[in-house]
């Protein structure tokens, strides 16, 4: 007996559907507007050069008496955290009585070639973290960095425990070694001065091009095969084009900063070996002493499960908890189940030590 | 000779096939008014039709491309399965054949061919298209020795335009590993893709079992896109491609950096700006930057510092003065001080005896509030250490006067006490 026992009939109708789908995306396509993003009312409260914080208001006013800092990477526009209405980390944040407040990078150009993980962690996430403290009229603030952004955040709170009321990770890689990581495969053997020397900085395109090629077929070709179903369906086609333009609306990569980020993280893996120097300050992780909660994803292709998971052995901290979310890297912001779960258990773990 | 089960299918699908065209003319005709012209293949051409149509219209061209090109390339896959479905039983059979069918349609019968690892020079870097080109057309054949090439590359350039030469064959040198190692590179990606036909083949035999079946085209797709990336993880996860990836990638910066310094060379002729020059610039304005605001938190912090040690210190005063004052007289009362904030900037801001608000209470209120407040401490505080310590007292208690004199005569006294 074969393997494939395909009908004729049923091929066939596999191929007009294909093709009345398509005839209909025509239609579908057309008649759709700009999609649009960031659903949540919010207001900027702090500015500097690119930088921008913001602060989102719910339709209640927060009963939360600290406020939470998101802090997003550079790869990417922070916008995936409230993508939405059914999608969004924020809005669901809100509606449990958090004060969310978010950093948002802006997209560097040349003027910004030069900025340093320095700049942007002792800088700006400092001012950041200032500015909505003050704001707030407290002393310490909840930090909540996610991929990239949780990196720096455990970066910040080792250099500045004092600021950081408790420390939220999501999708962070710790171990940057981890033999299930591509990315870093990839590096190792890059002459990274070379690299950021001749480009400057690293353009958005690039990044993008080695994302798509930790998966080339699946998300080259298959992807847009599977866009067939959905071309009938305006919402559905909304959804998609609202994700795949996040997936490629990305901000060039600051040079100095992208340079000791893959000398320093990737290659040296610091932040777990040690020697990591940022700016007068050394990082150690150990002197992270506030609670801290780690949400990774078990299907994370960006940052593998194992690079976050090994966080709780390095900080200073006997509050650690960590959760494993059934998804991966994007669905943990947008899938169903994230909408229901990810934010509630944010919520209740920071309840639970504020009380 | 009866009709063998290949012939049935075969018959029943070209009369599918019929029907099938017949139907997509049907569509088109009623989305566009148009007929489309004869394809090759009815199944791509299907698509080539949509793609048209597509074109004709405004906006969303990109995601249509994308679209049509990735409905394509199904379109091919599911063209090679059944096109010689009936005739094959074993999983094998079917590898060799996905194999065929994308010689046939990609590049080297790789599918990975399309991917690639960076940015064509003539897509994200189209500047520099022109150089390349150029360079191109040094592309030596695929059996080529480039030895000898290098030997020559590698001769030390004389006389005025050395330099020039030099870097001309540097950058041809730069070309030739950059050719160099994309070929490895590709041809590691074939390697991913043939593991990928392996893998495939694999999982079709675990197919084979009853109720395990295969009855979609889509699901058969689904399958082989699996194996291709579990192949090509297999090889981009190794020690191998990590070494070939970071040589490539190395390859193409000292090209592209080559090509660079040559279009600075004629930027500068042309009295143009060049990337480096904006480079320095941004360099040293970051640089600047970073020491105002070091230099501004120094001082914040030395001030704070100062102010901390003055309150400390003004306590301890205070506290003397109360021990050694006479008790005033019950007829006499002085007026009651403030009580003095705690916060040093308010020190400055604290509101003067009444007899000082008389002359100038407007102006004086505004003065202060106009200034920040650290840095109006430290406009109150220049002086000697014992003056500054009487111009806090006099702010709070009221006592310009007699705490002048008082701080004066403190002065003295530490002078004494100094001499002796």
């Amino acid at each position: 007996m074969g393997p494939i026992k395909i009908e004729p009939a049923k091929a066939l109708d596999e191929a007009l559907t294909t093709q009345r789908k398509l005839a209909t995306a025509l239609k579908t396509l057309r008649e759709m507007d700009e999609v649009d993003f960031g659903v949540t009312e919010k207001e900027a409260v702090y500015r500097e050069d690119k930088l921008v914080v913001y602060r989102f208001r719910g339709e209640h006013p927060p009963t939360a008496k600290v406020p939470i800092l998101i802090v997003y990477a550079l790869v990417n526009r922070p916008y995936m955290v409230d993508l939405q209405d059914d999608r969004s980390l924020v809005k669901n944040l809100l509606a449990k009585g958090e004060d969310v407040y978010l950093i948002d990078w802006g997209y560097p150009d040349g003027a910004d070639r030069w900025l340093t993980l320095d700049d942007y962690i002792n800088g700006y996430i400092a001012r950041s973290v200032d500015a909505v403290a003050r704001r707030a009229g407290v002393k310490k603030i909840n930090l909540l960095g996610i991929c990239q952004g949780g990196a720096f955040s455990l970066c910040f709170s080792a250099m500045h425990p004092d600021k950081v009321k408790n420390l939220i990770t999501m999708v962070t890689p710790v171990d940057f070694r981890t033999p299930d990581n591509m990315l870093s495969n990839w590096v190792q053997s890059m002459d990274v001065d070379l690299f950021v020397d001749t480009l400057g900085n690293v353009p958005a395109d690039l990044m993008n091009l080695c994302y798509l090629m930790l998966k080339p077929v699946r998300l080259n070709q298959q992807k847009y095969i599977g866009l067939v179903d959905i071309l009938d369906d305006k919402v559905e086609m909304e959804n998609f084009l609202r994700m795949e333009k996040w997936i490629f609306d990305s901000p060039d990569q600051a040079g100095e900063a992208f340079r000791q980020f893959l000398k320093d993280f990737y290659q040296g893996n610091k932040l777990i070996n040690g020697g990591l120097k940022i700016g007068p300050h050394e990082v150690h992780l150990g002197n992270i002493t506030m609670p801290v909660l780690n949400v990774y994803a078990e299907q994370d292709h960006l940052v593998p499960p194992a690079a976050s998971r090994v966080l709780g052995e390095h900080v200073g901290t006997d509050d650690y908890t960590p959760i494993a979310f059934r998804g991966g890297h994007i669905g943990i912001y947008v899938s169903g189940r994230a909408q229901r779960e990810v934010p509630a258990a944010i919520h209740d773990w920071l309840a639970q030590r504020s009380r | 000779m009866g009709e063998s089960p290949f012939s049935d299918w075969m018959n029943q699908w070209q009369a599918l096939s019929r029907q099938y065209l017949g139907a997509l003319q049907e569509t088109a005709q009623a989305g566009a008014g148009t007929v489309p012209p004869a394809a090759p293949s009815p199944w791509q051409g299907g698509f080539e039709q949509w793609s048209r149509l597509a074109g004709a219209g405004a906006g969303q061209g990109e995601t249509i491309d994308r679209l049509i090109d990735s409905a394509k390339s199904y379109a091919a896959f599911m063209q090679s399965m059944l096109g010689a479905a009936p005739a094959q039983a074993g999983a094998a059979p079917w590898a060799d054949l996905l194999k065929s069918g994308f010689a046939g349609s990609v590049a080297g019968g790789n599918p990975f061919a399309a991917a690639s690892a960076m940015p064509s020079w003539q897509g994200a870097q189209q500047g520099l298209a022109p150089w390349m080109n150029a360079l191109s057309a040094m592309r030596a054949p695929p059996k080529f020795d480039t030895s000898e090439l290098k030997a020559w590359m590698d001769l030390p350039a004389f006389g005025l335009l050395r330099e020039h030469q030099e870097h001309y064959q540097k950058t041809a040198l730069a070309w030739v590993d950059y050719q160099e190692q994309n070929g490895k590179y590709n041809a590691l990606m074939l390697k991913a893709a043939k593991r990928g036909f392996e893998l495939f083949e694999g999982k079709l035999t675990e197919r084979e079992l009853p109720g395990r079946q295969i009855e979609s085209l889509r699901a058969l797709y689904d399958l082989w896109v699996d194996a291709a990336e579990e192949g090509y993880s297999e090889i981009a996860l190794s020690a191998e491609f990590r070494e070939v990836y970071g040589a490539l990638v190395n390859a193409q910066m000292r090209l592209r950096s080559q090509i660079q310094k040559e279009v600075e060379r004629v930027a500068t002729d042309l009295g143009m700006p060049t990337r480096s020059e904006i480079n320095s610039i941004g360099e040293r304005l970051q640089a600047l930057r970073r020491e105002v605001r070091e230099r501004r938190a120094t001082a914040d912090d030395g001030l704070a510092d100062e102010v901390a040690a003055l309150r400390a210190e003004f306590a301890a005063f205070k506290a003397g003065t109360r021990a050694t004052r006479p008790a005033p007289a019950a007829t006499t009362p002085k007026p009651k001080p403030k009580v003095v904030p705690r916060d040093a900037a308010a020190l400055v801001v604290a509101p003067k005896p009444a007899h000082a608000r008389r002359e100038k209470p407007a102006t004086r209120k505004k003065t202060a509030r106009a200034k920040p407040p650290e840095r109006a401490v430290a406009a109150v505080a220049a002086g000697n250490f014992a003056s500054r310590i009487a111009k806090f007292a006099n702010a709070s208690l009221g006592s310009t006067r007699a705490g002048s004199r008082r701080a004066g005569k403190d002065e003295q006294r530490g002078n004494r006490k100094k001499k002796r």
